[in-house]
Order: structure tokens, then sequence, then C-alpha cells
């Protein structure tokens, strides 16, 4: 038998390599992937549509000729198309592979399925492959279906950051002084957040989890991953927004403090693999707004909005988005899901196009304020990303903490809502939807200033943000049908709140000035008893007088670049590199990075655990409120997926569990 | 993968020039005379000073960006330390300068510079649009003699 062993490994070899191979099949799955019938990673609502795909790569020489996919043993009529990558494909796809598609494909049949694609080569070989999908059935209700939804998501939220905004509340002897808004939701959960690729997601698959039930790669929206390079053919999931709009007329608000290209906000509407193509997904917010019902977009952003030829304008025919009418792995996007077919306009006014449409358009907040309830409305507040909350306030009092003025007319932009005046003017346009809403509110700096590892922004942003929790919760129960979630796509720095400083602050000014570890770390951190209580004093408007307090809070970061430390607030933000006008001379003395900021004072310079320059999100759960009908359906240690399926619920069927613990189906009127 | 820099230069009339250096028709451009502010609701609003400076010598400092992959016969100029490394949500500013090398040194790669650079170009205004995409608006070509060789790299 042993001389025979080398022919029998050549001939495995040559029967191997002559049989085409299935390299990809869509929905993901461990079936495909691993032979493992479980995990279940693809899920789905009843009717809830989604594509199938599968790439095949065919014998050398040879070429796929048909494709056919099945569920459960029978073949499905519907169109497939097939493309081959002659070009347009990623690296490492033989350019003889086809690609075949059938497009928003639905199945209301509950429980586990299995998918089959079956493909034959030019010569007759064939081959076929297996996967395997869930469709999740609804349960019994035990009480009345929601009318609206409103996702409070604040960007990088992990429990560090809630905490934080806590304890500038106030703490007395150990209890909170003022519980946060998000503090008194009756109902809390952990939730999982990896991604379909990584165990860190980023804030694109970090959204989309919980708006449309299924994992998504980092850096992609509304799709599952393909082997082309397009940013806009991949397959797609049926967002929260277009299953409810498409069954019950429900409208969309997306208000997000980040440009609204940014993922936490197209991760609502938009479908991607690229999170980074601004033009083709501000379009496609307008383009499928019947297919949304989006009738709220607010943020920065307006760069992309613009013509090309307006100075500012960031429009690009390179990351815009058209569907071939002809060709049919992108023609039949738009025939099977009924979605526009998108063009190569990067001269399109958008901000036109919105009016033209009927909504009301404000570049301020006083146009915001100005703004008719009875019309939809866009708002775009800056270029990129707008203002963070410290420097907005700090604008409103006139605190002249910019180089030319305060840091908001540095900027150009002195008169940004905050992201509580924008909640409040999305749910009065919002609330006269007479089949209810989805609103998704983004606290997105949170993140961005967690990444810079800015404490005193960032804490102020999650103050900020749970103003905004306020008022949506207060808008809840004056209603009693609506369900608020307030939760993060992901940690974000590694945040931990490691005590309070022992000195005053012009110790601590002091001791910047003698420089080094053994005194701005030695003598300065007080961790346990010697943290004592940090006593920040809120003004009027709800924030801070200062954060240079004496004895303050003071932050690490477990997930840090390098970085000077002097633990005081920056005058002045990092400088935005999205801001078109940053190149003005106020920006320019801005300090650029983390580890630049703090040089000039202390000579504290913290060791980074990642390289870069900023600080990275994390794997770590992330802490999930709800309040409102059906509020204690959420609690234990969930999947982001599953979020989706509970809110889904909530909304088409019924809610499953009380507001509370008192058994009540509705939420107090007064929480 | 980084692409092979096959000669690296840099550039002899970047470093500060001191103020008496500068050129008598060479325009000083000050920041906060380049955007018209408060930004109105619409697109920006370049200056007078700006747009009549068009096709002239100007002089303007900034950081040289740090590319993924750089770019013979060109550089970017922002007004802080960036890099190129980030995914694409990380954007340039649309109005990072794109600093043309003298069309003969178009295979030319440019040494990065640490730190605050003073550039002195003659100025162009108005849209163009990389190949990826990126949109710029403001643009310094570069004379020949701007580009020294590195003594390391010497033949």
């Amino acid at each position: 038998m042993k001389p025979l062993l080398p022919l029998a490994v050549l001939f495995f070899a040559v029967a191997a390599s002559a049989a085409p191979t299935v390299t990809r099949l869509t929905p993901p799955s461990e079936l495909f992937s691993s032979g493992h019938a479980e995990p279940v990673i693809a899920r789905f609502l009843p009717g809830q549509r989604f594509d199938l795909q599968a790439t095949i790569r065919p014998d050398a020489g040879r070429r796929i000729t048909t494709v056919r996919f099945a569920v459960d043993g029978a073949d499905l009529e519907q169109t497939v198309s097939l493309r081959d990558c002659a070009s347009g494909c990623v690296k490492n796809v033989d350019p003889a592979s086809a690609i075949a598609s059938l497009r928003a494909y639905s199945l209301n049949k509950p429980g586990l399925h299995e998918l089959t694609v079956k493909a034959v080569q030019d010569d007759g070989q064939a081959i076929s492959a297996k996967g395997n999908f869930e469709v999740v059935p609804f349960k019994a209700a035990f009480g009345p279906k929601i009318k609206n939804i409103i996702i409070l998501l604040g960007d990088g939220m992990g429990a560090a950051q809630r905490t934080a905004a806590r304890l500038i509340h106030g703490y007395a002897q150990g209890k909170a002084v003022e519980a946060l808004a998000m503090d008194t939701f009756p109902a809390t959960a952990l939730v999982k957040t990896a991604s379909l690729n990584s165990i860190v997601t980023d804030s694109a698959p970090g959204m989309t989890a919980y708006v449309l039930g299924n994992k998504n790669n980092n850096n992609e929206e509304g799709v599952f991953p393909d082997d082309t390079v397009d940013a806009f053919d991949n397959p797609r999931i049926e967002y929260l927004s277009e299953y409810l709009h498409r069954t019950q007329g429900k409208a969309l608000g997306v208000v997000t403090t980040a440009d609204v290209f940014d993922a936490t906000p197209a991760g609502n509407a938009v479908h991607t693999s690229d999170r980074g193509a601004g033009t083709g997904i501000v379009d496609q917010f307008f383009d499928d707004r019947g297919h949304t019902g989006l009738s709220v977009l607010m943020g920065g952003g307006r760069k992309w909005f613009l013509p090309a030829s307006t100075p500012g304008s960031a429009r690009s025919e390179a990351n815009d988005y058209a569907f071939s009418a002809t060709d049919p792995h992108t023609a039949e996007i738009a025939r099977r899901w009924g979605v526009a077919a998108g063009a190569k306009d990067p001269e399109r006014d958008l901000i036109k196009d919105f009016e033209a449409a009927g909504f009301a358009y404000a570049a301020t907040k006083s146009d915001l304020d100005r703004a008719s309830d009875a019309k939809a409305l866009l708002g775009l507040f800056a270029f990129s990303n707008m203002n963070v909350a410290l420097d907005k306030i700090n604008g409103r009092r006139g605190l002249k903490t910019g180089l030319q003025g305060t840091v908001v007319e540095d900027f150009g932009l002195p008169d940004q809502p905050m992201l509580d005046e924008m909640v409040d003017a999305a749910l009065k346009v919002l609330d006269r939807k007479t089949q209810g809403f989805v609103l998704m509110a983004e606290g997105a700096s949170i993140d961005k200033q967690a990444h810079l590892m800015d404490s005193d922004r960032w804490m102020l942003e999650v103050l900020e943000f749970d103003r905004a929790v306020k008022r949506a919760q207060d808008y809840a129960a004056r209603r009693g049908d609506t369900l608020v979630i307030v939760t993060a796509d992901h940690e974000c720095s590694g945040a931990s709140l490691i005590g309070a400083s022992t000195v005053s602050d012009a110790q601590l000014r002091e001791l910047a000035r003698a420089k080094g570890v053994s005194n701005l770390r030695d003598k300065v951190v007080g961790n346990y008893e010697k943290a004592g209580f940090p006593h920040y004093k809120l003004a009027a408007d709800g924030y801070p007088e200062t954060m240079d307090i004496d004895r303050r809070l003071l932050v690490g970061y477990g997930a840090n670049a390098d970085r000077y430390e002097d633990w005081r607030t920056s005058k002045t933000p990092q400088r935005d590199p999205q801001q078109p006008f940053a190149k003005a001379e106020p920006l320019k003395w801005y300090p650029a990075t983390p580890s630049e900021r703090d040089a000039a004072v202390g000579e504290y310079f913290v060791t980074g655990q990642v390289p870069g320059e900023s600080a990275v999100h994390t794997a770590t759960d992330v802490p999930l409120s709800a309040f409102g009908p059906g509020a204690l359906s959420f609690s234990g240690v969930i999947d982001n997926t599953d979020v989706f399926f509970k809110l889904a619920q909530a909304a088409i069927k019924g809610v499953t569990a009380p507001a509370d613990t008192s058994g009540a189906k509705r939420p107090a009127a007064k929480p | 993968m980084r692409r092979a820099l096959p000669a690296v230069f840099f550039l002899a009339s970047l470093l500060a020039l001191p103020a008496g250096a500068v050129r008598a028709d060479t325009v000083e451009l000050r920041f906060d005379e380049l955007i018209r502010k408060p930004v109105g609701p619409r697109g920006l609003e370049f200056s007078d000073k700006l747009l009549g400076a068009q096709g002239r010598q100007v002089r303007i400092a900034g950081y040289m960006v740090r590319e993924e992959t750089p770019r013979a016969g060109s550089f970017r100029l922002a007004p802080q330390p960036v890099g190129e490394d980030d995914d694409e949500s990380s954007d340039l500013p649309a109005s990072t300068f794109t600093v043309l090398l003298d069309p003969a040194q178009s295979q030319r790669f440019v040494l990065n510079p640490k730190g605050l650079i003073t550039i002195e170009g003659r100025l162009e205004v108005g849209r163009q649009e990389a190949p990826d995409g990126r949109v710029s608006w403001l643009r310094l070509q570069l004379a020949p003699d701007a580009l020294t060789l590195t003594s390391d790299n010497k033949p």
C-alpha cells in the first residue's frame, strides 16, 4: 500500500482542483464556513428582506453558466443575476469567478432554514454548497404595540463614560446627588458588541446590529460583505426603518452631532460597504427617503450637500453611487428593492433637492427655532462634525477660549444647537406622523473625544447626551406609547475613572510647571479614600461652571495611544481634520494630537498600549437602558442583534414584558 | 505594503524662512483672511485676498501629511500633522493644499519633515479632484529648485 500513497494524494489533488468551488455564500453562516450548524449567524424577521449571494470559482479555462438558489430544498424562482470578476473584484478572487445574486428575498416561515446554492460549469460539472439562516418568530404579546421607537446612541459610551457624567452631577457620602436621566430607566442589559469580522467593532456594524438584526463587517453598513470593489452593490439587509415604513408607514428621524454621513447615522438608512463614501451616502439618504420614511436629518456634513463647484464642497463622483440599467448585478437592486438607481452627480445641489421635496432647511440654531413642525427637516450645522458640547457651551457663555474669540467663532459657526435642542425639534416634527416613527439620535463625540483622550470634552458630551435622553424620556412618559433605549455601539478608549486629584487646581498648575511623573502623577493621583468626592458646580445651563475644579475627577485609559497628561482642560479642541476650513488661522495653532496637546505643560508622558495617535475602541460590553412599554424585555447579557428583534416585536406584535417592575404596561407619566 | 522609494528628497525651501528671505512679490497668507466668517448657510466664501493671490507666489505654514502610500510628484500640506493611515471616514480637510512638484520631478518622493513647515509656491484656487475622489480647493506649485537630494541617497 505504501507506494500507492503519493498516487492517492495526487489523485485527490487533481480532483480538488478539477471542480468548481463556492468560495462565499451569503447570508454568512457557520454551516458554510465551518460545517457547524451553530451558532446561527444570520437571523431575520418574518418578511424582512435580504439578498442571497454566492461567489463560485470555476475550473481553469471554464466559466459558470447557471446558478440557482434553494431554501429548504425548494428552488427559488426569482431572477439570479450573474457577473464575472474580469474586473471590479477584490484581489485574490479569480477573474473567472462568478458572483450570483438574488435580490430582496424574504421568508415568512419561522425557524432555521437551509440555503443551498447550485452552480453549473460550461462543461456540465455541477457544484453545490449549503448555509443556513433563521427567521425569528414573533412572540405572543403581553401588552399593546408601541407606536414610536427612540434609539439614543452614545457613541463609544461605556460604563465608565456614563459613570463619569454621574460623578459630575455630584456624590455625597457615597450617594449620587442627582441621577442621570438614563440612570432612571427601569431596565438595563449588557450588550455584546462584536462585529461580523472582529471582536472590536467600529461604529458602522455597531449601529447596524441594532437596526438590522445582523452582524456587518467593520466599515460596512446595511450590507453583508462581498467580493467586488463597488461600495454600493453588496448584499443588502432591510433596516428597521425600511421594514417598519414598508409594513406600517412609520417615519424615520436621524439626528447626530457628527457629520451625517458618519457611520452611526448612515447605519440607519444607507447600504454601503464603504462608510467613507460620503457623496453616495448622503444621496442615498435622500433618494430612498420613500423607503425609509426619512423625515428628519440633522447634524454636520454640509460639505457633501453642496454642488461640487461650491467652495467647501467635498462631493465627488468617485464616492457616489449609480446602479446600471443594463447590468443585472446592480440593476436588480433597483428593480427588486424598488429603490433609486442613483447617479454620479457631483454637481447635485442636495440641499435644494431636500427643499424641493418639502424639507425645511436649517443652517443654524436660529433657523431651527424658526422651522415649521409641519415640514420635514434638514439641519446641517457644520461642514463636517459639529463642535463639541464644551465648546458650544463656552460659546454661549461668551468664554473666549479660542484664539480669536470663542472656539465656535474660530470655526465660523457660532450658532450651533445642542443635541437636546435637536432632539426636541426632531420630536416636534415626528410627533405629527400618524403611523409613528423611529428616531435615532447620536451623541457622536463621546467617541471622538475619547479617541483623543480629551477627558473633559467627552464628559461634557455625555452630559449633553443625557439632556437629550431626558427630552426623549419626557416625551415617552407623556405619550405612553413610545419605547426608548439608551445604549452605545461600543466602548471607546478603555476609559477608567481612576480616582481624583488630591490637590487644588492652583497646585495642579504649579506641579505642571515643576513637570514630570514625580509631580504630575505621584503628587496628584488620589485613589481609594484619597479620591473622596469631586465637587463640580453646575451652572444654570446644566453644565459645570468649570471642569478645572480643585480635586478634580481623573481618568486613565486602557486602550490609549502615547500622550502627555496634565489633567487640566485643554482650552481649544483637537483640530478636526474633516473641517474643510481648518486652514483658517485660529485653527492653525490648535494642538493636533493628544501627545502634542499637553507636551508644553508638565512633561508627564504616558506610554500608549496601541500604536498611532488615538485611543481605540474596545471589545468590552456596553450598558443598555430601556424606558417605556416593554422596557423589561431588555435584561441580561444580550447580543447587539437581539435588540433589533425586541424593538420589532414591540412595534409589530406588541410588547412582551412590562414597562417597569410594578408590572404596568405603560411607563409612569412622570419619570 | 509601502511602495519602495527610488529616491527621497527633502524640500530645500521648506524649513521656515526668515522674513527677509521672502521675495518682495510673495503674498503672505494669513489664515484668518482666507474664509469669511461666520460661515453662511451654504458654501464657504473665499476672501478677496485669497482670490487675489491666485496665480501668484504665496507663503504659508502647515504640516506635511503623512501618507500611507506616498505619491510621486506631489504631497499635501495640512494645518495639522495628520496621517492617512486612518479609515476613509477620517478624510483630510477639503482645503488641504496639494503641493505639486515641478513636472520634471513627477517621479520623485518627498521626505516628510517633522513639525510646522513654511511653503512657498504659486497658488491655484479652485476645485480639483484626485483619482481617489478627494477634493482639493487650494494648490501650490513648487519651483524646480524646491527639492534637494538628501545626503543618504546621493549617488
